[in-house]
Formats: C-alpha cells, structure tokens, sequence
C-alpha cells in the first residue's frame, strides 16, 4: 500500500496539514492578503470616484504638494511624539503607586483609572466637548481657581485643540497601559527589591535601576502598540471635531484625512489608498527602530 | 439541477410581461428610501409616503432613517464597491455634494428629465442636479436664508422691525454696536470653524468657490472677499458670540444670548420651540453685501431625493416622487405647517399656508416672505469640490479673525484648495 512507504507517509501528513489550515488560509487570503495587494494597486490609480485611470507614481508626487497631507502628517508625528510618552511615564507610576501593597482602597483606584478606556468612545467624546467648551466646567474650574485670566479657547485655538487632544487621548488610555504594568509588576520576585533595600537603594533608585529594566519587555510593547494607535488616530479627532480636524487643519491625522478623501470630500480612492500606505511605512519603521533601541546588548 | 429556481425564474419573467400589458401602472414593490433627520426629512417622506399609499395601496414604503455622515458613507461605499444590492431605491442627497456623486458615479442615478415638469422648480435648485443638461434629482427643501431678530433686544436698543428690513452688512454691525451697549446681549452666534455664514454672503453675491465651468474661483471672487471681509468686521467689532460646533451654536439663541439668526429657513422649527419666546420674534431679509448684483436673498443647506438606477422599483419611485413632490401642492402645505419646511415647488407659494400668519412671529406672514426671498436666491455652480474648498476657507478662519488681509487669505484659500482639486 502506497500509504505505508515512508515518502507516502509524509506526504499523507502534508496534505492531512495543508487541509487542516486551509480554511484558515482561505479567510486570510480574502480578507487580508487581497485587500492589501488590491489597496497598493489602488495607490497607482487617481480619478474622481469610480472614473479612475493609471496614474503611475502620480499619487505619490501629490503627497509632497498637499498642505492638508503636511499638516495631518505634522500632527500625527506631534501627537505620538508628545503623548505616548507622557502616557507610559504616567501609567508607569500609577502602576507602581497601586502595586504598593500598603495602599487601601487599591481595587477602587485601579478600577477607576482603568474605566476610561471601557467607555464607550462616543459618550466620552460627548463629555469632554461639554467639558471643554468656552463656558465648560473645566473653564469655569480655571477662572475660578485663578489660574487662568480669560477662559481657554480649547476646541476654537489651533494650540489649545492639539493639547485637548492629547488630554483625551491621555485620559483613555493610560488606565489600559497600567493595567499592563500592573500585571508585570506581579512577576518581578519580591527578593530583588529587599536585597536592593538591605544594600540602601532609595525607593527612587529601586524604581529607576530594578522596576524599569525588569518591565523592558512590557514597555516595549505597550509603546509599539500605542505608537501604532496613536499614528492611526481617527475617533477621538472625529468626534471631538465633528470630523473636520479643525480648527485650521491644527488636530487633522493621516487617518481622518483618508476618511475625509473616502467619504467626505470627492471621493478619491487612490490617494487615499496611497495615504494609508504612508501609515504602513512609518509603523514598520517606528516598530524596527523601538525594537533596535531596546534590543538586548549581551 | 434546481428546477424551483428556473421555475421561479419564469414566474418572474412571466409576470414582467404581464405588467408591460397592464394599462396603468399597478405595481406591488417595496421603495426603501434613506435619509436623515427624524424631525425632518424621514418625518416628510412619512408624510409623502402615506398619501402615495393611500392611492396606491400595492406599493410599500419603507424609510430608513440613518445620521446624514451615514447616509453619506453608506452610499458612497455601495457604489464604490459597485454593489447595487446593498443600495437603497431612493436616496436624500445634500445639494453641496450632488454634482459630486453624479460625476464620480455615472450612471449610478436615474436620469427624470422627460418623467418630471422641472420648470415648476426655483431654477437654482434645478441647476444644481443638472450634469450634460440631463435633470437627475427630485428637488426638495429649500435652506432659502433669512434673519430671525430678536424684537425685544432691538427695542430696548431702540430700534423697530422696520429698521431691519433691508439693510447692508455695515448697518448691521453698527446696531449690533448698539444692542449690545444697550442690552449686553451679542448680535448673533458664529461657528468659528465652519464656513456656513461665508457661504450664505458669498451666494448672496451671486458667486461661488467655482466659475461656470468649475474652475476654482478665489483670487478675483468679488462676493467671496466681501463676506470674508464682512465676517473680519464682525469678528473685530466682537459682536458676535462664538460657538465650537452645531451644538453650541443652536443654544446661543435658545437660550437668549443673541439678538438675531442668520440661517437657512429649515432653523425655524428650531427657533419655535422655545415656547417661552413666542412673539419675541421677527423675520427680514438678509442684510445684503456691499458690491455689484448681491442680493438680499440666499441659501443654506438643502437636499434632493434621488433614484438609483439600479433599483428594481425605479418607475414605481420615481412615479411616486413625481406625484407628491412634483405635483401635490396640499403636501407643501402640510410640511409647511408640521415641520416649516419650505420646498422648492414654485406652485407651492400658492397654498393656504403660506398666506397664514404665525402667532410665534407676533402675526407676520413669514412664509410667504421666504418664498418670496427664494425666487430671488442667486443660482451658482456648486461645482464638484465645494467641501474640499469649504475646508480650505475654515482652514484659514482663525487668521481671518487675527485680522490678516483678506487678500493674502484668498491667496492660501486658492493654493490649499488647489491642491486637493486632483
């Protein structure tokens, strides 16, 4: 029998494992693999809605000359250059705080900081519009407290509407990243930090010398993944700014931009097909180059 | 191998040929329709729908009713996608945006010149769903401009409704002057980030971001440097109150901080529910823009209805859309009435409800001065790219209100909205 020669056998295997995956591979094919290669083809296309012809590297050519490109492409950058690091350092502490195992009401606090990015997106980007507006609690709150003369122009000034942004953003998802820390935090073994005490490490050295390097892998991970969020940013811009990334293009991401081209503006498919591709190339390089800067020296 | 199917196949075909030799049209389909607004438009087709129904009790209506933004991205993905399955038989469509979705997707729409009377439209209106002189939408509310006042306010600052009618932008920011050195109230709410209050002076100046062949039309846009102009006056005169967003700015004057309205006509059933101001209230025209040929009339906003060429009831809605938005005066009425919808049917002005005065408005006959207004809204192109160029103008609004010249603010308009006419 065909079956029992040892060649047959381990062909009878490969076919047996090539079926199990195929399902699997199918879906992929379809959804992952078609529209990606369909979507880069689509970047060398421009035209006005369904009427469109080859245009070579035409989109590309229009990406240096577009201001609104620049801007959402300027923002982008300044977003996660500024937030994800105001973010991880945040979480990083708060993790650190609630792992004290004398502090009371722990459960209360984790729950609290983390609630943020449970909530549906919508209702918080509701709220801190309420919040934020010229005559808004947090405006009032500040007049109040003297610590600003005239309220803040928050969602109406191309500044004050970027860092109302990053205190949304910030505000969302620090609680997600903690929640990682806090788990990590869990693992490190107890008896480095008493040897570190015994030898007369301060609290802070403990933190810097023991927590930070132990957590590398955690922090690495979480800043891949809120770089990524951050670079593909649409909701909390979108609804903040009723989808325009105003005022004066000053909150404006790649990601709304794609969306705009798609659904609001004539719809130009290429373009906004070559745009999204930009956002693949800057991931893959921000990616290469955390894991290089954290790589192990040994 | 499946027998039933052809069978039914056949039935189907058999009954094609059946209706063809029908006498009158007796169809038995289901018209979906889309739109947004439940207070609005789905309240409207509700409204056209039964009493299409009720002469023709084989037909079903069914209205969906979606946000406008998803109205928009539904459409726009189904025929991009070239699926026609997922398409409604009738879509709502903003009259900004329709030449936009007639020119990227030919064929997508079922052309109605020879099916409608298009001469018993406004003509702006008309012009506006035309593509290679082939008329293509059914043409519904008017956004025709008028500016609600606050009777109240303007007396204690000592002027009459009278002192209203008429006047031009400059006048309008001296008594804004006044009212607020008298009442402390401002003389309007303005969007700071949105484009809307450029538009309506820019129409009114008979011009729009594109020329008749759709070439951008910035630099040398007489009545687009007029309202740009006129909206720096009022910034710098601060007589306005500035709102982020639609929200903030419908609750300047519902809650009472502001002396006047400027807005499209469909804003009234917004004003009138605020009970507590009943009488309160005035209509005059637009104040109007200091150059050659503007107006006191113009537009804001508005929408069509359109039948997909794809449709399996494409005659049974387009029969459907001719009888009650094309020919039922009574309906123009009812909708006048119910939800202050002024529609673009010329007949219309006509009707019994457009003679009555409204009590909320201390007895003025407001409707019948904004369908007079409406047949003097200036007809422009709004081209294909006017959100694009709209984001532009916003785009620049905060230097406007810094007080950089007006010039060298057209000059950034033309060259960010260049680079997104590709």
């Amino acid at each position: 029998m065909a079956g029992l020669r040892t060649g047959g056998l381990k062909r009878y295997y490969d076919v047996n494992g090539w079926l199990f995956i195929a399902p699997a591979l199918a879906l992929i094919s379809i959804f992952l693999v078609y529209p990606i290669i369909r979507s880069l083809v689509l970047s060398f296309y421009s035209g006005k809605g369904m009427m469109m012809r080859f245009a070579g590297f035409g989109n590309i050519e229009r990406l240096a000359s577009d201001p609104v490109f620049l801007a959402a492409l300027t923002n982008t950058v300044v977003f996660f250059v500024v937030q994800v690091p105001i973010m991880i350092m945040l979480a990083l502490i708060l993790a650190s705080v609630l792992n004290n195992p004398d502090l009371r009401f722990k459960g209360f606090f984790r729950t609290a900081i983390f609630l943020p990015c449970v909530s549906s997106l919508v209702a918080y980007s509701v709220l801190f519009k309420s919040m934020f507006a010229v005559d808004g609690v947090v405006n009032s709150a500040l007049v109040a407290l003297g610590l600003v003369e005239v309220p803040i122009p928050w969602l109406t000034d191309p500044f004050w509407a970027k860092v109302l942004i990053i205190l949304a953003l910030t505000w969302r998802w620090t609680g997600y990243n903690m929640i990682f820390y806090l788990a990590a935090l869990q693992n490190i073994d107890k008896s480095i930090y008493e040897a570190a005490r015994i030898d007369g490490v301060p609290s802070w050295g403990r933190f810097l010398y023991i927590t930070i390097p132990m957590l590398k892998p955690v922090i690495l991970f979480t800043t891949i993944v809120s770089t990524i969020g951050t670079i593909q940013l649409f909701d909390e811009v979108y609804n903040l700014t009723e989808g325009r990334g105003g005022p004066a293009n000053s909150t404006i991401t790649l990601s709304l931009y794609i969306y705009n081209l798609t659904f609001r503006y004539m719809p130009s498919f290429g373009y906004a097909a070559t745009i999204s591709y930009v956002i693949v190339v800057m991931v893959a390089v921000l990616s290469f180059l955390q894991f290089y800067a954290a790589r192990d020296r040994s | 191998m499946d027998m039933s199917r052809y069978l039914r196949k056949f039935a189907a075909a058999a009954a094609a040929g059946v209706s063809l030799f029908a006498a009158t049209a007796s169809w038995a389909g289901e018209i979906t329709i889309w739109c947004w607004d439940p207070n609005f438009n789905v309240a409207i087709m509700k409204e056209a729908g039964a009493r299409y129904t009720a002469k023709h009790p084989e037909t079903t209506i069914n209205i969906v009713d979606f946000a406008k933004a998803d109205v928009e991205q539904k459409l726009q993905t189904a025929l991009s996608s070239g699926t026609s399955d997922a398409l409604p038989d009738i879509v709502l469509i903003e009259d900004y945006g329709a030449q936009k979705y007639l020119q990227s997707f030919p064929g997508a729409f079922a052309e109605l010149s020879g099916k409608v009377d298009f001469s018993g439209f406004a003509p702006y209106k008309v012009q506006l769903m035309t593509l290679d002189d082939k008329v293509y939408g059914m043409p519904f509310d008017s956004g025709v401009t008028g500016m609600y006042f606050r009777k109240d306010y303007l007396e204690q600052a000592g002027f009459k409704p009278e002192d209203m009618q008429n006047i031009t932008w400059d006048r309008f920011i001296e008594i804004g002057k006044e009212v607020e050195a008298k009442t402390g109230k401002k003389m309007m709410g303005l969007d700071v980030n949105d484009a809307g209050f450029i538009r309506i002076l820019m129409q009114s100046g008979g011009q729009w971001y594109f020329d008749d062949e759709g070439n951008l039309n910035i630099e040398n846009n007489a009545a687009l440097k007029a309202a740009l102009e006129t909206e720096q006056k009022i910034l710098q005169a601060g007589i306005h109150k500035p709102a982020a967003g639609w929200t903030e700015w419908v609750s300047t004057f519902t809650s009472g901080d502001v002396a006047t309205v400027i807005t499209g006509v469909w804003i009234t059933g917004t004003v009138k529910a605020q009970a507590d101001q009943a009488g309160k209230w005035g209509v005059a025209p637009i104040p109007k823009l200091d150059i050659e040929g503007a107006r006191h009339a113009s537009n804001l906003g508005g929408s069509s209805w359109y039948v997909l060429e794809s449709s399996d009831v494409k005659d049974e809605a387009i029969d459907f859309l001719n009888e009650i938005y094309a020919k039922d005066v009574d309906f123009y009425q009812k909708i006048l009435v119910d939800r202050g919808a002024v529609g673009s049917l010329l007949a219309a002005r006509t009707g019994p409800a457009y003679e009555q005065a409204d009590d909320f408005f201390g007895g003025e006959k407001v409707w019948q001065n904004f369908s007079d207004w409406l047949a003097q809204v200036p007809s422009v192109n709004y081209g294909v790219f006017t959100n694009e160029v709209d984001t532009a103008v916003t785009a620049n609004l905060a230097d406007l209100a810094k007080g950089a010249p007006v010039d060298e603010i057209l000059k950034k308009i033309h060259s960010q909205a260049e680079g997104q006419m590709q």
